[in-house]
């Protein structure tokens, strides 16, 4: 029993300063934010206002209401599947009733839910969301899947692999300031800039790059002749603008990614490609049922250090947002800053935190459940 | 991993903590504004902080004006200059030292922020100071101060900062390629700009290094630029009887219009970098650029040393009303709340800096305008040295200002962004009428 | 036999290939940067691809200008005494969560990690109160000194995270090992431990000095004098509202880049090690 309590006394003595340090500067402003959030606050408090910051933001209540109502539906229905189709067992009953109950949860989730709140809610708010969420999604699978193809080359590499690491590595270290600010220039309309020098190599008209608020579905389509494409096609796909902060972003992240997965390679025992050599496996079917299990863990932690990781950015897409770009650029850590620079907005941004706060959390916990499972931990 | 469930229980937890325990003071004492009798203070060796964002050589001058008035000033004040960074860290440092209460006594604003200290109560109103007999200004001075300048920094009834200059939006362009076009001199209508603009298109100047690339004009994205040309087309941003914004309007129209059709012929392009207008300027790749004044040394110095070099001026830009009409605008110096003494020491001081002599020196090495009439006797020597600040000098008298409406600095991203989709082929009326309509909206209810 | 040699060359031909292209993409901007700080004004404004002289003088201007000589010096103080601050309470502390067993380890690690996901504008404010309040509260001198400008740092998040990962990879023998020798937790971790950790440490450590010399808008709402400053806001100072000088800006930024690679190539080995230690546990 004293052995017990010694345990957790030095535990607690272990943790103390850390612990003081990130109660202080990482957890008292939290909720600092929350307390500002419900409040009218530009620079000084103003008068107690609640929750209606968060309405503000998110649109029409009852459709939150909804979308959560869909949310928990969706969610019931996918969990209990099997017992759905169990009880109505044997007939394709089952099949269908699963199928409608799927499809009325995403409808209330999408018809009920998320179009009324987007309609309702702030503009700037929902545009932030989908400038995020293009901004992840085009940034961590493509950055894995290089990783993981670089970092099977440096796995096969027989020398020189201290030195490919060492290049790789470099722009990870460069402060932001200085690669952003190079990046601009990479990347600026102007016919003599690098990236258009590169377009005109290929053949290419000049490009307007982080001018360009186009979506780059439509710049293709353009280019293939059709100038009329409907327009969802713009709001459905990422800037030109972002696609190049995106590729910033992997330019950087790339070499942390292909690090890890490096160790992550080289930890699997020689043993199992012996063993599936011995079956006969071509090189595909190796990769795909030995080295991807295997390092599973390693691409899952990658993902989640990035899905924070991008949510979170804000320094170069600050330096690289160009007011050619308009609201295309604009990630949700982006509207918050001129919330509380521009429009002098404390309160409201501290609300538009929290959603963020509230997505990033949600996310990290589906991610969790959903990949999380599907890891193999040998 | 799974810990993560706990995150949002935590968060729950600390919304309560936080609503029980409250936040901050109310109001703190030291904002109560006793009535006091301005002519029995005595500012006699108080201290001044002075936050600034100016940088090398106009910081090196504006130092040297600070030490030079804290040995002379009779009451022993002494200002200490400070660099805080720029617009938007003053910004930063601002907004928290009025929630803990350790204002600077002087620092530079734009007016829209000094809006926002004001309204927080983080700044005095300066009209008391500057109606005292003791220590203000006579009829005599306040008539040398361009009216314009100081109307720019009142809201409502009070004078919430103070200008310490102000810049001009001029219109730069290349004297030898015009000529060499056989023009005789810059446009002084949007008709002759446009014909300028073609003829640049089609005939790159001689010492261009890149003669494949030759442009008219350059159009820098920013709210500002747009507010030149509608103003020389007459025309106003804001309607200050009606108390709305006039975006929507026929100039704006033939505003963008022309910037639309000069832009699709070839002749116009969107500026891509930092100041990348004013460097293909100084190489002769385009004939004109539409900029602050405040650039002259940095223009001066692309051309005349490090570009192709070519006789240059600027001038106001085209107009088609019965005279010019130029954009005016500048930052201000704001007051902070301190205390009584404080406070007038730290006009005391802004009341020097404005004064004719100390303006001569200031406007002499930063290039920006003087607020007094008769700082002009004094700048002999600047003029002698750049004729193309003499030029732009004589524009003062047409300068007119942007809107000083609440929120303005919410509307001039939506006139970017709105312009940005013009230009990429949007629907023109359907994006002035929603400009229009949000703009207004922010009159409205300002807190969004 | 033919064919082996064959297809070993092919091999060996996609690996470098791949790689070498890679390098080339990750070495580009680095080369830009450092051309662009060698040319002349008029170089840049015409925008040349190589310069005709090298301009080695931009390097001394920029650091004239920006008055780098003692920014410099103030960034390498904060910057280790960030780096040492962070260790220790890192290191202790994820200790704490990796190897012993407590009530409430998971919610408090959970806080720990909450703390990443809300953007630092939003807590910049907080954290000046905070500081302000403490400066006005305790004995120490916080704003305008070194305090203010590393303590906020030194429990972090990530770190704790990093070292957290590395820890619990350690095989449980060694602390079984250990106990039966009488040891504590504390002489485990100083004498066992410590050693062992030297990759994941310097790793921890040169991300802290990355964050240190990067940060900009933190040291200057809590300075109001030179004499703390670190290096960016010197950089910043090229930022001008009127004119572009991309020859000096960009010397600046080989100047203040210079010591982060430095420090990077002296340990590279070990911070490659740390961080790929990092990412093998889930």
């Amino acid at each position: 029993m004293t052995n017990r309590i010694t345990e957790t006394l030095t535990a607690w003595i272990f943790l103390a300063p850390a612990l003081l340090v990130l109660t202080t500067f990482g957890l008292f402003p939290i909720g600092y934010a929350v307390f500002v959030s419900m409040h009218q606050w530009r620079i000084r408090k103003g008068i107690f206002i609640g929750l209606e910051h968060y309405q503000r933001a998110l649109g029409d209540p009852q459709a939150l209401v909804w979308l959560a109502f869909g949310c928990l539906f969706l969610w019931l229905t996918v969990r209990y599947r099997a017992r759905i189709r169990q009880v109505l067992s044997g007939s394709p009953i089952g099949l269908v009733v699963y199928l409608l109950l799927l499809t009325g949860s995403l409808w209330i989730v999408f018809a009920k839910g998320l179009t009324v709140m987007v309609e309702t809610g702030d503009h700037r708010l929902y545009n932030g969301l989908r400038v995020t969420a293009f901004y992840a999604i085009g940034t961590i699978p493509v950055q894995l899947t290089v990783a993981m193809l670089l970092a099977y080359l440096l796995f096969m590499s027989l020398w020189g692999k201290g030195a490919f690491r060492l290049l790789l590595f470099l722009p990870y270290v460069t402060p932001v300031i200085a690669s952003a600010v190079v990046f601009r220039a990479i990347f600026s309309p102007h016919p003599a800039s690098m990236a258009n020098r590169i377009r005109a190599l290929l053949g290419l008209a000049p490009s307007r790059w982080l001018y360009e608020s186009t979506s780059v579905v439509g710049l293709l389509l353009e280019s293939l002749g059709w100038s009329q494409y409907p327009s969802w096609i713009d709001a459905a796909f990422p800037s030109l603008a972002l696609v190049s902060i995106i590729m910033y972003n992997i330019w950087v992240y790339i070499g942390y990614a292909t690090v890890i997965l490096l160790a992550g390679l080289s930890a699997i025992p020689k043993q199992y490609y012996e063993a599936a050599e011995i079956d006969g496996a071509n090189s595909w079917q190796v990769f795909r049922n030995v080295t991807l299990p295997l390092v599973s863990p390693t691409l899952f932690f990658l993902s989640m250090v990035a899905v924070i990781g991008t949510f979170k950015a804000f320094n170069h897409i600050y330096i690289m947002r160009t007011p050619g770009a308009r609201e295309s650029v604009d990630v949700i850590s982006i509207a918050i800053f001129d919330l509380i620079f521009e429009y002098h907005n404390a309160g409201y941004a501290s609300a538009i935190a929290f959603i963020l706060f509230a997505v990033i959390t949600f996310l990290t916990l589906m991610q969790n459940r959903l990949l999380g499972r599907r890891v193999f931990y040998g | 991993m799974t810990t993560m469930k706990i995150v949002p229980c935590v968060s729950l937890m600390l919304i309560l903590v936080q609503l029980g325990c409250g936040g901050p003071g109310e109001r703190d004492s030291w904002l109560t504004d006793d009535p006091v009798e301005l002519e029995t203070i005595d500012p006699q060796g108080q201290e001044v902080t002075f936050w600034y964002q100016h940088s090398r050589e106009r910081e090196t001058e504006l130092l040297a004006l600070i030490g030079e008035f804290n040995r002379t000033n009779p009451h022993g004040i002494r200002v200490r200059g400070e660099y805080a960074g720029g617009y938007n860290d003053i910004y930063n440092k601002m907004v928290v030292a009025i929630q803990s209460g350790t204002v600077p006594d002087l620092l530079v604003a734009y007016q829209n922020q000094a809006r926002a200290y004001y309204q927080a109560e983080g700044i005095v109103d300066l009209s008391p100071y500057m109606e005292s007999e003791r220590w203000g200004l006579t009829q005599e001075e306040l008539d040398d101060f361009y009216p314009a300048f100081l109307q720019q920094d009142r809201y409502g009834d009070a004078q919430i900062c103070f200008p310490p200059n102000r810049s001009l939006e001029v219109l730069y362009y290349n004297k030898d390629w015009l000529a060499e076009m056989g023009f005789e001199g810059p446009p002084s209508t949007w008709q002759e700009f446009a014909t300028m603009c073609r003829a640049a298109r089609d005939n790159p100047f001689s010492k261009s290094p890149r003669p494949s690339r030759s442009l008219g004009f350059m159009l820098d994205i920013d709210a500002s630029r747009i507010a030149s040309m509608v103003f020389g087309r007459a025309g106003d941003l804001y309607c200050p009887e009606e108390q709305r914004y006039t975006l929507d309007t026929e100039e704006m129209r033939t505003t963008l219009r022309l910037m639309l059709e000069l832009m699709r012929e070839g002749a116009v392009e969107i500026v891509g970098d930092d100041h990348g207008d004013q460097a293909e300027f100084s190489v002769g790749q385009v004939l004109f650029t539409l900029r602050s004044s405040s650039g002259l040394p940095f223009y001066r110095s692309a051309v005349e040393q490090d570009g192709v070099g070519f006789r240059w001026n600027v001038t106001n830009p085209p107009y088609s009303g019965d005279q010019p009409v130029v954009n005016v605008y500048g930052a201000s110096l704001a007051v902070g709340r301190t205390n009584p003494s404080r406070q007038l020491a730290a006009w005391i001081f802004l009341k020097w800096f404005t004064q004719p002599e100390q303006q001569a020196r200031w406007v002499t090495a930063s290039n920006y305008f003087p607020v007094r009439k008769s700082t002009a006797v004094k700048l002999d020597e600047l003029f002698e040295r750049s004729p193309q600040y003499r030029s732009a000098y004589q524009l003062l008298q047409y300068g007119k200002s942007e809107p000083a409406a609440a929120g303005y600095q919410q509307v001039r991203r939506l006139i970017q962004n709105s312009v940005v989709a013009i230009l990429d082929g949007e629907n023109m009326d359907r994006v002035l009428r929603q400009l229009e309509e949000r703009a207004n909206r922010t009159l409205l209810d300002e807190l969004y | 036999m033919a064919k082996g040699v064959r297809q070993h060359r092919i091999r060996t031909f996609v690996v470098y290939g791949g790689l070498i292209s890679w390098v080339l993409v990750s070495c580009f901007p680095f080369v830009w940067m450092i051309l662009a700080s060698l040319m002349t004004r008029g170089e840049t404004l015409r925008r040349v691809l190589l310069p005709a002289n090298i301009q080695w003088g931009n390097y001394v201007r920029a650091w004239q200008d920006a008055g780098f000589g003692l920014y410099f010096q103030n960034s390498m103080i904060i910057a280790l005494l960030q780096v040492t601050g962070t260790l220790v309470f890192s290191l202790l502390a994820a200790y704490s969560l990796a190897r012993i067993e407590f009530r409430g380890r998971g919610v408090i690690f959970a806080c720990i990690l909450a703390t990443l996901m809300i953007p630092d504008s939003v807590t910049m404010v907080p954290n000046f109160l905070t500081i302000s309040w403490l400066h006005r509260n305790t004995p120490m001198t916080w704003l305008n000194n070194w305090p203010a400008l590393t303590i906020p740092f030194m429990g972090n998040a990530f770190s704790i995270f990093l070292l957290r990962q590395f820890l619990r990879g350690l095989p449980g023998e060694l602390w079984e090992a250990a106990r039966i020798d009488g040891a504590t937790h504390f002489r485990f971790l100083f004498q066992i431990v410590l050693p062992l950790c030297r990759a994941p440490l310097l790793t921890v450590g040169m991300f802290t000095f990355i964050g240190a010399w990067n940060a900009l808008a933190w040291p200057l709402l809590v300075t109001n004098r030179p004499d703390w400053r670190p290096i960016s806001v010197g950089l910043q100072k090229f930022v001008t509202e009127a004119g572009a000088e991309i020859h000096l800006q960009m010397a600046g930024a080989v100047i203040a880049t210079a010591p982060v690679l430095l420090a990077y190539f002296l340990i590279q080995r070990e911070f490659t090690e740390g961080i790929s230690m990092s990412g093998l546990k889930g």
